[in-house]
């Protein structure tokens, strides 16, 4: 039993009142004039019988109305456990199908023990099947057909999610809300460590909720491949370099061989040697990749029960150095030399510089460059604007430098913010402007040490309205702004890119500031990753795409979205290792490679002590755990008393009326005589 | 029918102790069956037949002259009997439990004695105590004397405490003729003390009436709940639970009453006991048996 509002509770010391009433006040009665108290004796029990309560019955009337008033505020609940009187329970045998149950034969042994609980139950017991992963599926309704239910178990087959006990806790407890009726639950699992929450608070289990653990693993050693770090485009094959990790859990030091492989076939080999229980690295130089998509792999002669995780996929695409489109229309030579420089020092960012006048851009088929950079444009002709418009909503985007040339202009091309105004600095003397505010953290900014030392002279003031400022200057004035346009982004910088208005291309910062810019723009900063973990999930459209259709092959070739998930679905999870090709609705194409958990690898099972707290929450008398806990559970509901409470209040408050009247009829001389008194 | 007009809490509505007491006095007289008993007086009354033993002195000569038979003339009583009525105004005396105090009554009961007295051409005359004497109206039959009575009955306002010994002292310094002295008090002391005080009066060849006037929630009191009682007289406090109320204390009163009774009978007192709301014919009727007996 508990109360929802507890220190209305506080309202029950109002019973001193009828007490004073009772009791005190009539103690403090005004003494009644008498002629002569003659024949009158002091006596003790004269006394002590003044403060009895009198009136008995109306006194514990009073006192049980306030009493169950404040009560009634206090809103007091019990917790009643759904269904618990009628005696019926529902079993529900879960078999646990993460990617750590494809060691040996873990998933047989868990599907034996199904079928042994199944085979306990007696004719008519209600029963339900679910598999356990990434996420609970319920293999069976609830039922008490032992058919169904052998069926059920006997269709389990082993996945690559990750097993999270957090997420089977959370399916019991609403299970128990939605059923009314204790639960007995049988998890048939290898009840790894690493499929426990981060909080114990999250494994809590409804009151009256019976769990019981069928173990069919142990701690197993175990070598993985748990990582490779490669690049997602392959622009020269011979500078490439793939980093691998090969752990081991629960294993002694061992030499490991590791191979890498492209589309099936060996490229390197090389030996390393694990410590025990550790990591080891091994680096491949040089990837041989044909054009195009290709599918790689880093695989270890690991020779454990576990072979699943001896092989870890990635995804990489040879392709040709992108080309920038730099628009320029003569008048400032220097910055584009300066950004060509710094362009080209990029290392292996594959970017290629292609100068053209804006009369010739307009055109080009823009869709052919990675990124366009329009550098202090004076006037920008309106078919090279809509196509930097069409380019951009397909997912290009542009850089755009404003400088004295662009200050005529009334708003900044493609960006679409208002040029308001100049803002100058005096060049003698130490008079310029530095930049103040900035996000470190955008992929364009990360490695510029804020702009540190760089004097700003003149500025173009831009609205913001549309944009979000990444960089200002100490006058306010926005240096940095980027604006994300259908799939693509624009960034504008407002100023030059030579070292006249400012002095930024002479400093350190002036290559991270282009390579990054480069990189965010031209390809990889807001592209998605293309190798993920199983259960991930890739996003197929955005919402200005609405319509156009998305592809997912599965690892096996297979068109997995129906027509309908191929223009509305938004975005896809991936729940099998291997390779899907995607196609966003934006018509990107990509390869993703999909990769067991590697937590999965780690086969040590959760302590003793840990499963008996766990099956402890679910004792009807468990006391809630956390912070979270303290809610209400699905099948332990709080039950409100008020209308009960309410009630009784009511009946007590006619009886109290009706004793009282009888009192006051008892007592009407009295009255009269005190009126008599009065006059 | 006459009752009515004699009840305390009817007299209550009227206004003026003359009309009070002739009211009280005219209904009473009214309502009064003529004593049997004769006495001798200026008033012919009858004649009787003589027979043996009578007294001649009451042989009507001028009859037996005419009808040579002997005849006693009888006449009512005529006297001249002087009234003096001590009126106790103590603060006890303001105690009621219904509609009118023993004060209001006890000012209804004189100023009736003292009308019935002027009817009967009695001299009648009022002390005024508490522990002093408060006023004093000498005994007169002169005209006016009714008036003056029933103004200082209507002045008489509650005093202090009673103490009886005081006042009576001075009583009898007043008094120089027998008479009937009637007292009306509540009478809360010890009876020896009363009689010891009130006794002395007899010496003289008075006779004294004492009229106990007490509320019947003195005789008999009704607490429903335990009460804090504070003395009239003395201020002093002391809590009463209902039962002793209703049983000890009733007790104590009965043997209290039937001692002072007994006492003042014992000293020749005449004691009447009033109960304040009862009507006041009761003590009137009182007052003309021992006014006959003064015959």
């Amino acid at each position: 039993m508990g109360f929802f509002t507890p220190w209305f509770l506080a309202g029950a010391v109002a019973v001193g009142l009828p007490i004073w009433l009772h009791l005190l006040k009539r103690h403090k009665t005004d003494p009644k004039l008498f002629p002569s108290l003659m024949f009158f004796e002091y006596r003790e029990t004269s006394s002590v019988k003044h403060r009895r309560l009198d009136h008995i019955l109306l006194f514990v009337l009073r006192t049980l109305m306030i009493l169950l008033l404040a009560l009634l505020f206090a809103s007091p609940f019990i917790r009643r456990t759904a269904a618990a009187a009628d005696g019926k329970k529902l079993t529900v045998v879960a078999i646990d199908r993460s990617f750590s149950m494809r060691d040996g034969d873990r998933l047989a042994r868990a599907k034996n023990q199904a079928l042994q609980v199944l085979g306990n139950l007696k004719p008519g017991d209600p029963a339900q099947v679910i598999a356990l992963a990434g996420q609970v599926q319920a293999l069976t309704q609830v039922t008490n057909d032992p058919g169904a239910l052998r069926a059920a178990v006997a269709a389990v087959q082993p996945g690559d999610s990750r097993a999270s006990f957090g997420e089977l806790a959370r399916y019991l407890r609403t299970l128990s809300e939605g059923q009314k009726m204790p639960l007995e639950v049988h998890l048939a699992s290898d009840l790894q460590k690493s499929g426990m929450p981060p909080g114990f608070a999250d494994l809590r289990l409804a009151p009256g909720t019976t769990l019981v653990f069928h173990p069919v693993g142990g701690p197993d050693k175990n070598w993985t491949v748990e990582n490779v770090v490669a690049p997602r485009r392959v622009f020269d094959p011979k500078r490439v370099k793939i980093q691998a990790t090969v752990a081991g859990f629960g294993t002694p030091a061992a030499k490991r061989t590791v191979t890498l492989l492209l589309n099936g076939r060996e490229l390197q080999s090389k030996s390393v040697d694990v410590p025990e229980n550790g990591r080891a690295q091994v680096e491949f130089l040089g990837l041989e990749a044909p054009y195009g998509f290709s599918k790689g792999e880093v695989r270890i002669d690991a020779a454990d029960a576990l072979p699943g995780d001896d092989h870890y996929f990635f995804s990489t695409e040879r392709t040709d150095p992108r080309k920038v489109l730099f628009i320029d229309d003569g008048r400032r030579p220097r910055a584009e030399l300066y950004f060509r420089t710094a362009l080209d020092s990029t290392g292996d960012g594959g970017f290629q510089m292609d100068t053209q006048r804006p009369e010739a851009a307009a055109g080009a088929n823009l869709s052919s460059f990675a990124f366009v950079v329009l550098n202090d444009l004076a006037s920008v002709p309106q078919n090279l604007e809509s196509s930097l418009e069409h380019y951009v909503n397909a997912g290009g985007s542009v850089l755009v430098s404003l400088g004295p040339g662009s200050a005529v202009l009334p708003r900044v091309p493609v960006l679409d913010e208002a040029i308001q105004a100049s803002s100058y600095a005096g060049r003698d003397g130490d008079l310029f402007l530095t930049v103040t505010d900035m996000d470190s953290g955008h992929p364009a900014l990360r490695s510029v040490d804020r702009f540190n030392g760089v004097k700003f002279y003149q500025a173009i003031h831009v609205t913001s309205a549309k944009s979000r400022v990444l960089a200002k200057l100490n006058d306010q004035t926005p240096l940095v702004l980027e604006r994300s346009i259908g799939e693509g982004k624009v960034l504008a910088f407002t100023s030059t890119f030579d070292n006249v208005l400012n002095d930024l291309p002479i400093h350190a910062s002036w290559v991270p500031f282009v390579a990054q810019t480069a990189l965010y723009l031209g390809g990889g900063g807001a592209e998605q990753p293309v190798n993920l973990a199983v259960d991930s999930y890739v996003e197929l459209r955005t919402g200005d795409s609405k319509g156009a259709a998305a592809e997912v092959s599965d690892p096996d070739g297979k068109r997995v979205l129906s027509l309908e998930e191929a223009v509305k679905a938004r975005n896809f999870a991936l729940n099998r290792e291997g390779f899907y090709e995607i196609k966003t609705a934006a018509g990107r194409r990509s390869l993703v490679a999909v990769h067991a958990d590697r937590r999965e690898s780690d086969l040590a099972p959760i302590p003793a002590e840990t499963l008996d707290l766990w099956k402890g929450t679910g004792s009807t008398d468990s006391t809630p755990l956390g912070g979270a806990a303290g809610t209400s559970d699905a099948a332990d509901k709080p039950w409100g008393l008020w209308p009960y409470i309410l009630l009784l209040l009511l009946g007590v408050a006619v009886a109290e009326s009706v004793v009282a009247d009888g009192f006051l009829r008892s007592s009407a001389p009295q009255r009269d005589e005190m009126k008599r008194e009065a006059a | 029918m006459l009752q009515r007009f004699l009840d305390p809490t009817t007299l209550a509505g009227i206004s003026g102790l003359d009309l009070v007491a002739r009211t009280v006095v005219d209904g009473f007289v009214a309502g009064l069956h003529r004593s049997p008993d004769f006495g001798f007086s200026q008033e012919f009354a009858e004649y009787r037949a003589y027979t043996p033993g009578d007294d001649l002195r009451h042989v009507d000569w001028n009859v037996f002259a005419r009808t040579e038979r002997a005849y006693l003339k009888r006449y009512r009583g005529e006297t001249n009997c002087q009234l003096t009525i001590l009126l106790d105004c103590s603060r006890s005396m303001k105690y009621t439990s219904h509609k009118i105090d023993k004060l209001e009554y006890a000012r209804y009961l004189t100023a009736s004695l003292a009308y019935l007295a002027k009817m009967q051409r009695d001299a009648a005359g009022l002390i005024v105590f508490d522990d002093e004497v408060r006023n004093f109206v000498p005994p007169s039959t002169r005209q006016g004397q009714l008036a003056r009575l029933l103004h200082a009955v209507e002045k008489a306002e509650v005093g202090n405490r009673t103490d009886y010994q005081k006042p009576f002292s001075h009583v009898r310094e007043f008094l120089h003729r027998r008479g009937l002295i009637a007292v009306i008090s509540d009478f809360w002391e010890p009876p020896e003390q009363v009689v010891n005080t009130i006794a002395p009066l007899r010496f003289h060849g008075n006779e004294v009436v004492l009229f106990h006037l007490l509320d019947p929630e003195e005789i008999r009191p009704q607490f429903r709940d335990p009460a804090l009682l504070e003395d009239l007289e003395s201020g002093a406090t002391l809590e009463v639970s209902p039962e002793y109320a209703a049983k000890e204390y009733p007790a104590k009163m009965d043997a209290h009453l039937e001692d002072i009774r007994s006492k003042a009978k014992g000293a020749g007192l005449d004691y009447f006991l009033i109960d304040t709301s009862r009507p006041l014919d009761a003590a009137l009727r009182e007052y003309l048996a021992i006014r006959r007996g003064r015959m």
